[in-house]
C-alpha cells in the first residue's frame, strides 16, 4: 500500500469521525406539539406569529427580554421567549423559523429566522397581493 | 386596450436579443464540436471560422441585453416587472446597477456576460484547444442564455425573460383594465433591498461572478484533453486560468465578506452561511486543483486528482448556484432568494446533469489511456506534501457542502433534519483542525523539492523560521490575552495551535522568499499567496476568538434578592437600552445617546452616539460613532433596517448598530435634565406630579454577601412613588461597583414619564436622579462589537489575491 493511500485512509477516517461526532448536533423541525413531548431538547420550530396576542417588548425596562405567542400550522399555540432584541421586522414576518427549547411550557428561544414578505419579491402571488392594493392606495393619494 | 406611455419596442428588442444569443450560443456550441472533430485541417478550419463568428454575435447579443436592461431601469420604465421589482425612482445613481443583481435575471446575466468575455479571450489566445474549449464554454453559454428565454414550450416556460411587462404578469390585476394605469399607479418601483444598497454590493457581484464564470475555461481544458486524447499540451495553457479564477474568485467571496461585515447585522464577516459556503467551496477545489496540476506538470504524478479536482469545481459553481437559486434551502439561510420555482429547479439540474455526463462519459471512455506513475512519491518530495494538502482541501469541501446541502438531502429523504444550537461551532471545530493542518503544510512544502530532498537541505533552511515562528506565536498566545473558553479548553488549545500555523505559515514564507528566491518577486507569486493566505489565517483566528461584545448589558445586572432579576450569567445580555442624554456604562466605555438626524428624504436616520472610555488612569478618549438606519414603510407601520456605524482603528474596529427605536413621531424634542438631591431611608423628594419615597436603601458587597455573583458591591434602592391622583407606583434603581468600576442601573415609570437613577453613594446615603421628561422619552437600544486585527484579514486577502496574480503572469509568460 502506498503511502500516499494511508494519507487518504487517515484523512477519510478524520472526516467520518467528525461526521458521526455531528450526530448529536442534528436537531429536527418539530411543531410545537412535538416540541412540548421532548422538554428540554434543542429543535427547530416553524411557526407564525400569534397576531392576537400582546408581544411584550420594553426596551426601556429590559432591551434583551422579548415575549410572544406563536402558533403552528396544527393550530397549537405556545409563549416564546427570546431574551435578545426584538427583531425589527417580527410584526410584518409571516412565518418565523424558531430555535430552542420548551422549558415548562415557554419556549426559550435562542434564534429566531424571519421569513417577510418584503424579501419574498420575487414571489409572483406576493406580487399579485400587492397590486391589487394599489389601486385604492393611490387613489386615496390623488383625491 | 390601447394603453397609454409603455415604451414597448425597447423590451422587443431586448427579447429578440436574448433569443438571438440562445440560438447564437447553440450555433458557436455546434460549429466548435464539428471543428474539434473534424479530421482534415480545411474542414476544421471552417467549422471554427463560423464558431467564431456565431460566439461573436453571441457576445454582441448579451451586451445588447445589458444595455437593453440598464436603459430600462435607468429611464424607470415601470411597465416592465424588472424595473418595478427592483428599482424606484429616489434610488441613487450607484445603485441603478446593484439593481442588476437584485434579481435573478440579472445575475444569470451578468454571469452569461462575464463567460461571453472569456470566451472572446479564449479565442484569442487558445491556438490548438480553441475548438473544444470553445465548444464546451459555447455548451454552457447556451444554457445560460436559456434561462433568459422566457418562451414556452408545450406549456412549460423555459427561462424567465427580464423584459416581460407586469401586465401580462399579473394579467387579472385590476389596475390593469385602465389604459392610463403607468401614469395612475405604477409610478414608481418596489426599490432595491435596503442591505444592498451599500457600495460593496455595486462591485462585489460583478467580481464573484467573473469568479463563477471563469470556473468554466479549466472544466473545458480538462474536457477537451480527456475529449481529444492530450493529456499532455493542455497544462500550461489551463494552469493561468486556474490560478486567475482562484484570485478573482477568492477576491469575490471576500469582498462578500467585507459586506457583511460592514452592512449586514450577523455580528461578523462570515457566519458559515449557506450562500457563503457554496461560493466557498468551488474555490476550495480550483485551489486543490492548482496544486495537483503543479505537481503533475512537474512529475507526472496525480493527474487523475487533478482531473476530479477541477471538472468538480466548475460543478460545484452550478450546484451551488441550484442551492441558492432554487429556493431548497427554504428556510435556514438568511439570504432568502427564493426561486422561480419547479422549472428552474428542472432547469438547473438539467444543466448540472450535462455537465456531470460529458466529462464522466469522456473519462470512462479514455480511462486505460490516462497516464499514471506506479512509482511511489517520497515523503521528502513536494509533490508528497502538496497532494496531501490538496486532498485536505477536498475532504474539507466535501464537509461543507454535505452539511450545506442538509436541506436538500432532507427533500429528497423525506427527513427533518436540521443542524442544532450552534451552527458555526460545528464548522468551526473541524475546521480549526483543518487550519493547523493546512497551515503548516503552507509553511513547509515549498522547503522540499520536486522527487527529493536531501534532509540537510531541508533544515538549513527551515530551521530558523521553524524557530522564529515559535517565538512569535507562543508571544502572541502568551500576550494576547486568549480567553475564548466559550468550547473549553480543548478548543482553546485549537485556537493556539492554529494560530500557530498561521504564524508558521507566515514566517516561513517570508523566509522562503527572502532567503531562497533572493527577493525575485517575478517567481515568488506561490510565497506571496502562501504568505498572504497564512496572515489571513491569524487575522480570522485573532478578530473571531477575541471578538468583544462592547454592549455588555449592566444595568440588568443579576443580583438575587432583588426583585426584578434580568438576563442570566450564562447567556449574556447583549442589547443595552440608551436614554437621550443620559451617560450609561457599556464595558469600558461610558456612552450617551446624543442625538439623531431628522428622517430624510430617502428615509434614513442617523444617529449620534458619543463613546467617552471610563477608564480614569489612562488619558480619556472620546469620540462619536454614527450608526444610521433605513424607516421602511411596511404594512404594519414603520419597519427599522440597520446599519451599523464603526470607528476604525489599525488595530480593532468598534462596531455599532441600532437594534430598535421608538417610532419618531411619537417623538417630541426632550429638554430635561436629571435633579440630583442626596437622600437616605425614609426620606421624600418631590416631582411636578408626586412624591418618590425611599423605602429601603440596601448595600451588600462581596465579602458579606454571598448571593453577589457578578458584582463587588451593591446600593440597591426600593423606591415608593405617589402621583397626585394617589396612584403608586414601585422603582428600584441601583448602583453597582465591580473592579472599581461604577455602573448605573436606572429605572422607569413611563406612565409619570420619570427616570430614576442612583448617581452616588456614600455610605447609607444615596444621590437619587429623578429625571421628568416632558416627551415620551427617547432611547435607542444598541449592540456593540469590538474586531481586533480584522485588518490582518483584509491585508491577508490582498496578499493572497496579489499571489496569485503574480504567479499566474509569470506562468503566461513563461515558454516552459
Amino acid at each position: 500500500m502506498k503511502k500516499i493511500h494511508i494519507a487518504l485512509l487517515v484523512i477519510i477516517a478524520v472526516a467520518i469521525a467528525g461526521l458521526l461526532t455531528l450526530t448529536q448536533d442534528i436537531t429536527t423541525y418539530d411543531s410545537i406539539e412535538s416540541a412540548r413531548k421532548k422538554e428540554g431538547k434543542y429543535v427547530h420550530l416553524i411557526a407564525r406569529l400569534d397576531r392576537n396576542s400582546p408581544v411584550l417588548y420594553d426596551p426601556v425596562k429590559d432591551p434583551n427580554y422579548l415575549s410572544f405567542y406563536a402558533v403552528d400550522s396544527l393550530g397549537s399555540r405556545a409563549q416564546v421567549v427570546y431574551r435578545n432584541a426584538k427583531p425589527t421586522e417580527l410584526e410584518h414576518s409571516d412565518r418565523v423559523v424558531l430555535k430552542g427549547q420548551m422549558k415548562d411550557g415557554v419556549f426559550e428561544c435562542r434564534e429566531i429566522l424571519l421569513k417577510c414578505p418584503s424579501k419574498y419579491k420575487d414571489d409572483p402571488n406576493e406580487q399579485f397581493r400587492k397590486l391589487q392594493q394599489t389601486p385604492e392606495a393611490s387613489s386615496i393619494k390623488t383625491s | 386596450m390601447q394603453y397609454e406611455g409603455e415604451h414597448l419596442l425597447i423590451g422587443q428588442i431586448g427579447h429578440f436579443f436574448a433569443i438571438l444569443s440562445f440560438v447564437s450560443a447553440l450555433v458557436a456550441g455546434y460549429a466548435y464540436f464539428r471543428s474539434a472533430n473534424a479530421r482534415e485541417l480545411p474542414g476544421a478550419d471552417a467549422w471554427k471560422k463560423m464558431g467564431r463568428i456565431a460566439f461573436g454575435i453571441q457576445a454582441f447579443s448579451i451586451i445588447a441585453i445589458f444595455v437593453t436592461l440598464y436603459l430600462i431601469i435607468y429611464n424607470h420604465y415601470f411597465e416592465y416587472k424588472y424595473a418595478h421589482q427592483h428599482s424606484k425612482r429616489s434610488l441613487d445613481m450607484q445603485y441603478l446597477l446593484s439593481c442588476f443583481w437584485e434579481g435573478q435575471e440579472g445575475s444569470f446575466m451578468l454571469w452569461t456576460f462575464w463567460q461571453s468575455m472569456l470566451g472572446l479571450v479564449l479565442m484569442r489566445r487558445a491556438r490548438q484547444w480553441e475548438s473544444p474549449v470553445m465548444a464546451v464554454l459555447s455548451l454552457s453559454q447556451v444554457f445560460l442564455a436559456s434561462f433568459l428565454l422566457g418562451i414556452y414550450f408545450f406549456d412549460v416556460r423555459i427561462g424567465t425573460s427580464p423584459f416581460v411587462l407586469m401586465r401580462n404578469e399579473f394579467p387579472d390585476a385590476p389596475i390593469f383594465r385602465d389604459p392610463n394605469y403607468l401614469f395612475k399607479y405604477l409610478t414608481d418601483g418596489n426599490g432595491l433591498n435596503i442591505l444592498l444598497q451599500n457600495y460593496w454590493m455595486v462591485i462585489h457581484p460583478p467580481v464573484l461572478f467573473l469568479g463563477f464564470a471563469s470556473a468554466i475555461v479549466p472544466f473545458a481544458y480538462v474536457v477537451a484533453a480527456l475529449w481529444k486524447k492530450d493529456h499532455v499540451s493542455w497544462v500550461k495553457p489551463a494552469l493561468p486560468w486556474a490560478l486567475f479564477n482562484g484570485a478573482v474568485l477568492g477576491l469575490g467571496i471576500m469582498m462578500g465578506a467585507a459586506w457583511a461585515y460592514e452592512s449586514l447585522t450577523f455580528g461578523g464577516y462570515w457566519a458559515w452561511d449557506p450562500v457563503e459556503n457554496a461560493s466557498m467551496v468551488p474555490w476550495m477545489l480550483m485551489v486543490a486543483g492548482i496544486h495537483t496540476l503543479l505537481v503533475y506538470k512537474h512529475t507526472g504524478h496525480s493527474l487523475k486528482a487533478t482531473y476530479l479536482f477541477l471538472a468538480l469545481s466548475y460543478l460545484l459553481v452550478l450546484y451551488s448556484t441550484f442551492l441558492t437559486r432554487t429556493g431548497v434551502l427554504g428556510d435556514t439561510s438568511v439570504h432568502s432568494f427564493t426561486g422561480e420555482g419547479e422549472s428552474l429547479y428542472w432547469h438547473l439540474l438539467l444543466m448540472i446533469l450535462t455537465f456531470i455526463l460529458v466529462p464522466l462519459l469522456l473519462f470512462v471512455r479514455e480511462r486505460r489511456k490516462v497516464p499514471v506513475i506506479h512509482k511511489e512519491e517520497s515523503m521528502n518530495s513536494r509533490e508528497f506534501w502538496m497532494f496531501v494538502g490538496s486532498l485536505l482541501m477536498f475532504v474539507s469541501a466535501g464537509y461543507i457542502i454535505i452539511l450545506t446541502s442538509l436541506p436538500f438531502i432532507n427533500k429528497l429523504a423525506g427527513t427533518q433534519w436540521a443542524i442544532g444550537k450552534d451552527v458555526e461551532y460545528v464548522y468551526n471545530r473541524v475546521m480549526i483542525l483543518v487550519a493547523v493542518v493546512i497551515g503548516i503544510l503552507t509553511a513547509i512544502t515549498q522547503y522540499f523539492k520536486y522527487k527529493d530532498t536531501s534532509r540537510k537541505y531541508f533544515w538549513n533552511h527551515l530551521l530558523r523560521p521553524t524557530v522564529a515562528a515559535l517565538l512569535l506565536s507562543a508571544a502572541i498566545s502568551f500576550f494576547g490575552g486568549f480567553d475564548y473558553y466559550k468550547y473549553g479548553v480543548g478548543f482553546l488549545a485549537a485556537i493556539h495551535l492554529s494560530l500557530w500555523a498561521g504564524v508558521y505559515a507566515v514566517v516561513a514564507n517570508a523566509a522562503y522568499l527572502w532567503k531562497v528566491l533572493k527577493g525575485n518577486l517575478k517567481v515568488a507569486g506561490a510565497s506571496i499567496t502562501h504568505l498572504g493566505f497564512g496572515m489571513m489565517l491569524v487575522g480570522i483566528l485573532i478578530s473571531s476568538s477575541k471578538k468583544e461584545l462592547v454592549s455588555v448589558n449592566s444595568t440588568g445586572i443579576s443580583v438575587r434578592g432583588l426583585k426584578d432579576v434580568k438576563g442570566k450569567e450564562e447567556d449574556p445580555a447583549e442589547n443595552v437600552t440608551l436614554i437621550h442624554g443620559v451617560p450609561t456604562p457599556m464595558g469600558k466605555y461610558v456612552v450617551t445617546y446624543e442625538g439623531d438626524s431628522a428622517v430624510t428624504k430617502n428615509d434614513r436616520v442617523y444617529f449620534r452616539i458619543r463613546f467617552t472610555t471610563a477608564d480614569s488612569t489612562r488619558p480619556r478618549e472620546s469620540f462619536h460613532i454614527y450608526p444610521n438606519a433605513f424607516l421602511v414603510k411596511g404594512d404594519e407601520g414603520m419597519n427599522l433596517s440597520s446599519n451599523p456605524g464603526a470607528r476604525h482603528y489599525l488595530n480593532r474596529d468598534i462596531f455599532v448598530y441600532i437594534t430598535s427605536w421608538l417610532n419618531p413621531e411619537a417623538q417630541k424634542k426632550d429638554t430635561a435634565s436629571f435633579r440630583n438631591t442626596w437622600v437616605k431611608k425614609g426620606d421624600t423628594v418631590f416631582y411636578s406630579k408626586g412624591y418618590v419615597v425611599v423605602n429601603d436603601v440596601i448595600t451588600a458587597n462581596r465579602n458579606d454577601n454571598k448571593d453577589l455573583p457578578v458584582v463587588d458591591s451593591a446600593w440597591l434602592s426600593d423606591l415608593r412613588i405617589v402621583s397626585q391622583d394617589g396612584r403608586s407606583y414601585m422603582a428600584q434603581p441601583a448602583y453597582f461597583v465591580k473592579d472599581g468600576q461604577p455602573s448605573v442601573k436606572w429605572d422607569t415609570v413611563h406612565t409619570q414619564n420619570l427616570v430614576l437613577n442612583l448617581n452616588a453613594v456614600d455610605g447609607g446615603r444615596i444621590q437619587l436622579g429623578v429625571k421628568e421628561s416632558n416627551a415620551v422619552m427617547r432611547y435607542i437600544t444598541l449592540k456593540a462589537y469590538a474586531f481586533p486585527y480584522i485588518n490582518l484579514l483584509w491585508l491577508g486577502t490582498v496578499i493572497t489575491v496579489a499571489g496569485f496574480l503574480i504567479s499566474m503572469y509569470r506562468r503566461l509568460v513563461s515558454r516552459g
